[in-house]
């Protein structure tokens, strides 16, 4: 371990073996971080991207049926419940959802702990509650973006092109609103896969659910520096990629940033 | 045969509820339009001018309220179906937009946003919809009008934007055109080319054509008949030659004496008329009287008790006044001769030479390896200048001259990188910051947008004083003092400097700026397009302002603008310029008459002149300034000069040649003086 040398030389050893894709030794269990990152990160992987399938055409359906139409019934309904969606933060959506949804109901499980041979895919009850914790405010988020580019590119001066071309309002909505206020939506939609990581941690702890967010409460917990940095390492890549990604999506979507021809 | 008017307009009233009060957009509007005549609305800003051509789309927000009518070929918009309203936009009645920028989808290409009216409304194939694509491109002067299509809007120019929406609008021949100032923030010369365009419709479509514009010359160039609006209400319509020649009310009679006429006319020896005041806030509800009375200067008892109604005064004009009769060339005020400075002679207070001033660095592809990417933009290219004393030099030239970063250079907001800058012969820092109080309080400015540039959080009072204790050294209680002083001087009431900006009209926050400016005594005040914002009526009303201040205190001026008429009034001495490069210099009546420049004599042919029986001069030039970025050998001018001469003017620097008798006048040119003055003729 190393333990009698100087915390920055040990340091610049791990970042060292990092490079070469060479995690070490977690302080505990025996196991090697790079395995253990391996047996977990699927699951939290399985986990956004069910929130994401979910949550992503849901909200931007409701943010634009509400942008098209702001200021009605459903608009203020969808606005004042992403508002207080977004308002409480997750811990306490999942501790709400898993009182009503587990305790009373008993409908699903309150944690998401594997016994051993068992896998998520086998017992997707408990996916539900979890996913449903970062559904709500990813939907709630996604939602209030998507509204707010409709609303904007409603007003825009080529929309009003568009109407007094004498186009239909489906296509007008079609062909002009949606491609245009989808543009910056996506990009924060991209943007968030970063963030989301973020929000995965808190909702595995609640839920105590084996992804790479509770291994790394896990290591803050056992004082294990090198899997801290371990796990905030990856996390940190994950984010850096899809954000990278959400640049060339841009890119791809608006040629007004498409160089070199 | 009676003969049924295409579109009929009948005291129209567009009325709109907000949160902040009613505004009456448009109170009573009256006009007709025939097949294949082009119809001028004209007016300043806040007349209802483009409210009133949404209405006849049948296109306002649900919280208008109409009332009046509006026929389209017999049949009232207003009672028309959803269904049937779309039938008749883009197909029937088709629309031109002010700012062609924004009215294009910005992520579709422009040859699918003109298929998409011709799908909407005409039965025909795809082939058919392509081939009818290329066709109207190559109709509205588009140059690779094949390859057109395949472009997206931020790929064009704005020009080219501008004529791929006015094929969008002719692309189902329609019955109707409207077009709400088309040329309006366009540069002069592609202006120029969009109204050859717009004239050359006229023939050729039978249409008949509504055209929204500020610009009397606009109009003067365009139009076969004008409705002037004013307050929402049309108070004249007649042809347009009788418009121009006689004016029948006192609105359309200010309006023409208080622009500045464009050159070609002779020295400007009398002063702008005014009219006072502003536009009858729309936020007003309807009174029982003439609505211009209260700026009207032959108004009398009757104007302000009773509301005049729109009547003929012959067979095809129609005035709303009570007065029409009285109307007279003189109803704004006698001739005022304005004293000729020309023989004066002063000292010089301000120099400028060599400067030059490139924007962003040099840089490679790989940090410090690789080809060049990025060039500078060479902004300004060895620029020399004098002002003297108490006169003006004006700056004239497109958007991307470098006009604007001349200005910047001399006030020092922007650090120049070569040149020097002489105050009576001593050297200027460049830098604002490093420049002494004395040197900061010589040379001040007036901004274009004076609403962005008025703190909106400090009330006038708070601006003024600044300035004042700083650079005056006076005490609180003196420059209180000082600054009732300055409003008054710029013909504000004192009572405006316990306001914010946001309570000021637009023409008065530009008095409120210039009375900043003055504040430190300057020598020279640097205004830059300090008056392109404003209306022609309050326009007229800051020139003259300016133009008294400068008389009473005998400061100079350097006046930035593109409007050739405007530089014409105040200049005593004026400088071209092109892509950072002086095209010519002189004194103001040698510039504009010709023997000039190519470049200026571009500039003169493009300008409207507000005058119908004026020919238009055919010379053009297409396309926009270049960004200047690689060292070229050849005229800066070569690539869009119109009387390029050929090989010479790509491989060498023009010289400097003496362009007429006067002294001071030189022009940048291969072409021999001799000879320009035999072409220009």
């Amino acid at each position: 371990m190393g333990l009698d040398r100087h915390p920055v030389e040990r340091y610049a050893v791990w970042i060292k073996n990092a490079v070469r894709g060479d995690l070490g030794m977690a302080a505990r269990g025996g196991a090697t971080i790079n395995s253990m990152v391996k047996s977990r990160l699927p699951n939290s992987a399985l986990l956004a991207a069910v929130a994401f399938l979910i949550a992503v055409p849901t909200s931007l359906l409701a943010g634009v049926l509400a942008g098209i139409r702001p200021d009605t019934k459903l608009d203020r309904i969808l606005s004042i419940g992403s508002l207080l969606a977004i308002s409480i933060p997750e811990f306490i959506i999942g501790v709400i959802l898993m009182m009503v949804f587990a305790t009373k109901l008993g409908w699903f499980p309150s944690s998401s702990i594997l016994l051993p041979g068992e896998t998520i895919l086998g017992t997707p009850k408990i996916l539900v509650l979890p996913t449903l914790t970062i559904t709500g405010a990813l939907f709630a988020y996604i939602l209030r973006m998507a509204r707010a580019n409709v609303i904007e590119v409603m007003e825009s001066n080529y929309v009003r092109t568009a109407i007094l071309k004498g186009l239909s309002m489906r296509k007008v909505v079609f062909k002009h609103v949606l491609p245009n206020a989808m543009i910056p939506t996506i990009t924060v939609i991209a943007n968030n896969v970063g963030w989301m990581f973020g929000g995965i941690i808190v909702v595995e702890f609640v839920f105590a659910y084996p992804g790479i967010g509770s291994l790394l409460i896990m290591a803050i917990d056992t004082r294990d520096m090198r899997l801290l940095q371990s796990t905030a390492l990856v996390i940190a890549a994950i984010y850096a990629f899809a954000n990278l990604a959400a640049d060339l999506l841009y890119g791809l979507l608006n040629p007004r940033v498409r160089v070199g021809q | 045969m009676n003969k049924e008017p295409l579109l009929k307009v009948e005291n129209l009233s567009v009325t709109f509820f907000t949160p902040r009060g009613t505004v009456t957009a448009v109170r009573e509007a009256s006009f007709e339009i025939s097949r294949g005549e082009v119809l001028g609305i004209v007016g300043e800003s806040g007349c209802g001018k483009s409210t009133t051509a949404f209405a006849v789309m049948g296109y306002l927000p649900t919280t208008a309220e109409t009332g009046g009518s509006i026929s389209f070929e017999g049949k009232d918009i207003s009672s028309l179906s959803k269904e049937d309203l779309r039938e008749l936009r883009g197909n029937r009645i088709a629309m031109v937009y002010q700012d062609p920028t924004t009215s294009l989808n910005p992520s579709m290409k422009v040859g699918i946003q003109v298929q998409e009216v011709i799908s909407e409304h005409l039965n025909l194939d795809q082939t058919a919809i392509d081939e009818k694509v290329v066709e109207l491109f190559e109709s509205v002067g588009l140059a690779d009008a094949d390859q057109m299509g395949d472009r997206y809007p931020h790929e064009l120019s704005g020009g080219m934007q501008q004529r791929v929406m006015i094929a969008m609008a002719l692309a189902c021949d329609p019955d109707l055109l409207i077009m709400d100032e088309p040329t309006t923030g366009l540069d002069v010369t592609t202006e120029a080319t969009i109204l050859d365009l717009v004239a050359s419709l006229k023939e050729r479509v039978n249409a008949g054509i509504l055209y929204v514009t500020h610009n009397l010359g606009v109009i003067a160039r365009v139009a076969d008949r004008v409705a002037v609006m004013y307050a929402g209400q049309t108070v004249e319509q007649s042809n347009v030659n009788d418009l121009f020649a006689s004016p029948r009310h006192p609105y359309t009679s200010g309006l023409l004496s208080c622009v500045p006429k464009p050159p070609g006319t002779g020295e400007v020896s009398s002063r702008l008329k005014r009219i006072p005041g502003f536009v009858y806030s729309s936020q007003e509800a309807n009174v029982s009287s003439c609505l211009f009375a209260e700026r009207c200067p032959i108004a009398d008892s009757e104007c302000t008790t009773s509301v005049p109604a729109l009547e003929f005064i012959g067979q095809d004009s129609q005035v709303r006044c009570f007065h029409s009769d009285k109307v007279e060339p003189d109803t704004w005020g006698g001739v005022e001769e304005r004293i000729s400075r020309k023989d004066v002679a002063s000292p010089i207070v301000l120099t400028g030479n060599e400067i030059t001033h490139q924007y962003g660095k040099r840089r490679k592809k790989y940090m410090a390896f690789g080809p060049d990417i990025d060039l500078p933009v060479r902004a300004l290219n060895k620029i020399d200048f004098e002002i003297p004393q108490g006169k003006t030099l004006g700056i004239v030239g497109e958007s991307g001259s470098g006009k604007s970063t001349l200005a910047r250079a001399v006030v020092g907001l922007i650090k120049a990188q070569d040149g020097l800058l002489q105050l009576h012969g001593n050297e200027l820092d460049k830098t604002v910051e490093n420049r002494s109080n004395e040197d900061k309080s010589a040379i001040q400015m007036v901004f274009q947008n004076p609403t962005a540039s008025l703190n909106p959080k400090l009330k006038i009072k708070k601006t003024l004083i600044r300035s004042l204790m700083r650079f005056s050294k006076l005490t609180k209680q003196g420059s209180e003092e000082r600054a009732a002083a300055l409003m008054e001087e710029v013909g504000l009431d004192p009572s405006y400097l316990e306001r914010l900006p946001s309570e000021l009209s637009g023409g008065e926050q530009q008095r409120v700026a210039i009375a900043g400016a003055f504040a430190t005594n300057p020598e020279i005040v640097v205004a830059d397009e300090a008056v392109s914002a404003l209306d022609v009526s309050v326009q007229a009303q800051v020139l003259s302002l300016l133009e008294d201040r400068q008389q009473e205190l005998g400061n100079s001026y350097l006046f930035i603008t593109h409007d050739l008429g405007v530089v014409r009034y105040v200049s005593d001495d004026i400088m071209v310029v092109y892509a950072g490069h002086i095209a010519e210099y002189g004194p103001s009546e040698a510039v504009l008459s010709s023997p000039s420049h190519p470049y200026t004599e571009a500039l003169l042919s493009a300008a409207p002149i507000p005058d119908p029986s004026a020919k238009p001069n055919p010379l053009r030039l297409e396309g926009a300034v270049p960004t200047m970025r690689e060292e070229f050998p050849g005229c800066f001018f070569a690539s869009r000069c119109p009387r390029k001469l050929g090989s010479v003017c790509d491989t060498e620097a023009p010289p400097v040649q003496k362009a007429s008798a006067n002294e001071n006048h030189v022009i940048n040119c291969h072409i021999p003086v001799k000879d320009l003055e035999i072409i220009q003729a």
